[in-house]
Formats: structure tokens, C-alpha cells, sequence
């Protein structure tokens, strides 16, 4: 469970995340839109204890990320597919990770079968196309076989084939009882994954509620968010 | 802790330029080889009437420049590397107390710094034993354990530089800066040194770490361009200083910085 409790913000001027407060339930998969710029990579840093809030607090399971001793068998997060060493191995990669909360090497060769990984195991991690870096990025989310899992944007780059793969995973997940809370721009595919939805804007909370709620108020879930972000998109062409 | 240092250790080794820093550090010794091959031929050359008054440079002490810098540049790319893909964020997030991420990079580089300054130092010094014989008026002829200290501190500086390297990568998170000052270091302020007047020129250049070394064993030499003012033990804390400094900075600040 991730609970956020007023959480705050603010770099100089900015107010990036505005007295935040909701709540992920474990045992589906919750939905985290808004627009770019809306805070919602920020709030995920604030989670994970890599950014220091302003005021408020985050907590998982009950406890401030940074008091996690061997944090990955809590949280597993995947926030930059991208931020890897391009000249280190998949294998490599993942165990110097692992190793750093006692994770041993056959739970490494485990996520990287899980996510398809096992074939290109011992190549540089440069040579991979975005896709395969998001099923990098999924397993080392997957390492220390956390409860609560976040994923922003996975599903970019991925072809057709990994999108429904993402789909099945993240809905297996939800299933064993884990809390994920998943970030994505694609409505389509949100509609299809997602049970709970919370849209934020502007670091405020705009709406939280259930995708049947919504595609019941609204046509589909993309006219309900178009509807609800109308004032808070801060970069967009006009319409 | 242990478990950090284990994963900074697969880090380090799992990357090439690891390997190509390690090496280009160790052709120092080459370097060396080259430098008393040349010198042992000028020497050979020389008219006899000239021979008694040759001199040579502790060939040491001109080489260790090389793994020097190599090792600061590896010390900073323990870190910066991670900086500027992202990947620290990643590394932060699975040990949220910081800390041990630096004290087991420091570990890291300083050992692979104290193990390739001791080979290019000691290598170079056997490698000129050998060719320079008792030329020189037997320079390279002293007894070895004569030679020791200063031999051992100046193996000492280059994990100095690790430190260092690793330390300004921290603070500075750009590859760029960090080995922009470690080469002013080295090269660009002893050179402003030696022009500024005296008595400032002695008292900064003491302070320089290339004057370190013999200050600390009291080899003091004429000829050098640094001063020779700090006594041995001040002399030791300024070597530690240069490195534990700007490592407990480092430390400081990577706790309390948004990441």
C-alpha cells in the first residue's frame, strides 16, 4: 500500500506536487495520469525517497521509504528505462543491483527468463532498443519480489507484442495481492489494465476513482481525462 | 555495507574502461623503461670528462604523474558514469541511506589505486635499476630500502588521486569539471606557482602533492619546482587531506541533495 499524506513540493518557484494526498490499494492495478509537467515522476521520486519533500510525507506499507533496509523487497520501481550503463551487461547490470540487498544470482537468471531477457543476457545494455530497456528496467523492478511495484511510462517503445505482455504482467501482479501504480499517457491501453485511476495536474489531485466510474460518466476514458485535465495541461497546442 | 561494496566491485569490473584505464596506467612503466633507455644512451655517449657531473631525475617521480591522473580519472568516472546516464537514481533508491554507495566506490578505486600506483612506482624503479647499472655516478645504485620511503609515498599519491577523482565527481557530477581541476592540479597551478614571487612560491608550492612526497620522507631536492616548507607530519595530513576532504564534502552533500 503507498499512502500520501499532503505531500509538497517545491523547487525555487516551482510548486511541482500540491498538497497530494491519495491512497493505492493493493490487489489491482492503479492507473496515474495527468499531463506532462503534472508532477507525477515527481511524486513517484517522493516516494522513493530520492527527492526530500517539502512538507507532508509518502509512505509504503506503513514506513518512509528511507527506512528500508533492503528496500527492493518492499518497493520496485522503474522510472528511466534508459538510465543504464550502455557498456555494462544485462546480466551484470541487474546483479550489481541485486547484490546490493542480498539478492543472489538465481533470482537474477529468474526475471530476466521472466521478461524475456535470457537470450541476451551477457550483451551490452547499449546495443538494446528502448523496448528491451523497459523489460530491463520491469525485471530490476522485479528483483527483491516486492508488494508494491511503480512503473512510469513501460510501456513506450514496446512493441505490440511486449504492450500486451506489459498488460498480462501487470494484471498478474495486481492479482497476487500486490499494489502497482502504473503511469502512462496511453488511454487505450490504461482502460484495459487499470482498475482504479488517479489523475493529478498541476501537482493537485484532480479526480480518483474507478475506470467504470468513469467510462460510465464519460464515452470512454479518454474523453473522461481530456474532460478533467482540460485546465491543467501547461504545455499543449491550443484547442 | 558489505553487500554495497560486493555490487560497486561487479560495477567497476563489469565496465571496459576499467580495463583500459588499468592499462594505460601501467604503461607508465613502459614510459619509464623508454626514459632510462634514453638516459643510459646519452650517458654511454657522453664524453668521459662529462660522465662524473651527469645527473638524472628520480624517473619515479616523473612517471607517477601517469597513474595519477588515469586513477583520478577513474575515481570520477565511478560516479559521474552513473550521473549522467541516470543510473543513480537508480543505485539511491536501492540503498536509501546513501553513504555506503560512496564509502564502497572510495573502497573500490582506492584499493585498485594503492595496487596500480605501488606496481608503476616500484616497476619503474626496478625497470631503471636495472638499465641505468651505475651510470649516473650510481644513482639507481643506493640500497633499495634507502629508496623505500619515498618509493611508498609516492605509490600513495595515486590513491590519493582515486579519492580525489572520485570525491570531485561526487560534488561536481560532471566527468568534465572533476578532471578539468585534478589536471590543473598536476600540471596548470604548479606552473603558476613557480612564477609567482618568493617567498609565496615556496610556501604554495609545498602545499602542492607533488611536493608532498619528499616532504613526508625529507628527500628534499634543489632543482624542484615546488617549495619544501611543511615538516613530515604536516606534510602527511595534507596528503589525507587532499582526498578526505572533498570525500567527507561529498558524503555531506549526497545525503541532502535532491537526486
Amino acid at each position: 500500500m503507498i499512502e500520501l499524506q499532503h505531500l509538497t513540493k517545491r523547487y525555487r518557484d516551482t510548486l511541482a506536487v500540491d498538497d497530494l494526498s491519495f491512497t493505492v490499494e493493493p490487489g489491482h492495478v492503479t492507473g496515474f495520469l495527468g499531463p506532462n509537467g503534472a508532477g507525477k515522476s515527481t511524486t513517484m521520486r517522493l516516494i522513493l525517497g530520492l527527492d526530500a519533500p517539502t512538507s507532508g510525507r509518502a509512505l509504503v506499507n506503513g514506513h518512509r521509504y528511507t527506512s528500508f533496509s533492503k528496500p527492493m523487497r518492499e518497493v520496485g520501481a522503474l522510472l528511466d528505462a534508459s538510465a543504464v550503463h550502455g557498456g555494462r551487461s544485462a546480466y551484470n547490470h541487474l546483479l550489481s543491483l541485486a547484490r546490493t540487498n542480498d539478492i543472489g544470482p538465481k533470482r537474477v537468471a529468474e526475471v530476466l527468463d521472466q521478461v524475456g531477457l535470457t537470450g541476451v543476457a551477457r550483451k551490452r545494455v547499449g546495443g538494446f532498443s528502448l523496448g528491451m530497456k523497459q523489460r530491463l528496467g520491469i525485471a530490476s523492478a522485479l528483483l527483491g519480489d516486492p508488494g508494491v511495484l511503480m512503473f512510469d511510462e513501460p510501456v513506450n517503445g514496446l512493441d505490440p507484442d511486449g504492450v500486451r505482455w506489459i498488460r498480462d504482467l501487470m494484471r498478474s501482479l495486481a492479482a497476487q495481492g500486490r499494489t502497482i501504480l502504473l503511469s502512462s499517457h496511453l488511454m487505450s491501453e490504461m482502460a484495459l489494465t487499470a482498475e482504479r485511476i488517479v489523475i493529478i495536474g498541476r501537482g493537485k489531485l484532480i479526480a480518483e476513482a474507478t475506470v467504470a466510474e468513469l467510462t460510465s460518466r464519460y464515452p470512454s476514458l479518454e474523453d473522461a481525462y481530456m474532460s478533467l485535465t482540460a485546465d491543467s495541461v501547461q504545455y499543449g497546442a491550443a484547442r | 555495507m558489505k553487500t554495497v561494496l560486493s555490487s560497486e566491485w561487479l560495477k567497476i569490473r563489469s565496465v571496459r574502461s576499467t580495463y583500459l584505464i588499468l592499462g594505460l596506467s601501467l604503461g607508465a612503466i613502459l614510459l619509464g623503461l623508454g626514459l632510462a633507455v634514453m638516459a643510459a644512451h646519452m650517458y654511454d655517449t657522453a664524453p668521459a670528462a662529462k660522465r662524473p657531473s651527469a645527473r638524472i631525475a628520480d624517473l619515479e617521480e616523473a612517471v607517477v604523474i601517469v597513474p595519477q591522473l588515469c586513477m583520478g580519472i577513474l575515481g570520477t568516472l565511478a560516479i559521474t558514469s552513473e550521473y549522467v546516464t541516470g543510473l543513480i537514481r537508480t543505485s539511491l533508491t536501492v540503498v536509501p541511506r546513501r553513504w555506503p554507495i560512496l564509502a564502497a566506490k572510495s573502497t573500490v578505486v582506492g584499493t585498485l589505486g594503492l595496487l596500480v600506483g605501488s606496481a608503476t612506482v616500484f616497476g619503474t624503479y626496478f625497470v631503471t635499476r636495472w638499465v641505468l647499472g651505475d651510470r649516473f655516478s650510481g644513482a639507481y645504485t643506493s640500497a633499495f630500502l634507502d629508496r623505500l620511503p619515498l618509493l611508498t609515498t609516492l605509490s600513495l599519491t595515486v590513491p590519493t588521486f582515486a579519492l580525489l577523482g572520485l570525491a570531485l565527481g561526487a560534488l561536481l557530477r560532471s566527468a568534465a569539471a572533476a578532471i578539468a581541476i585534478m589536471v590543473g592540479l598536476v600540471y596548470v597551478i604548479p606552473i603558476i606557482i613557480g612564477n609567482i614571487p618568493e617567498p609565496w612560491s615556496d610556501r604554495l608550492g609545498s602545499l602542492m602533492i607533488g611536493a608532498l612526497p619528499r616532504e613526508i620522507t625529507g628527500d628534499i631536492i634543489t632543482t624542484s619546482v615546488y617549495g619544501y616548507l611543511l615538516p613530515p607530519a604536516v606534510a602527511a595530513a595534507a596528503l589525507v587531506a587532499y582526498a578526505a576532504l572533498p570525500l567527507v564534502a561529498a558524503g555531506w552533500l549526497i545525503r541532502r541533495r535532491d537526486a
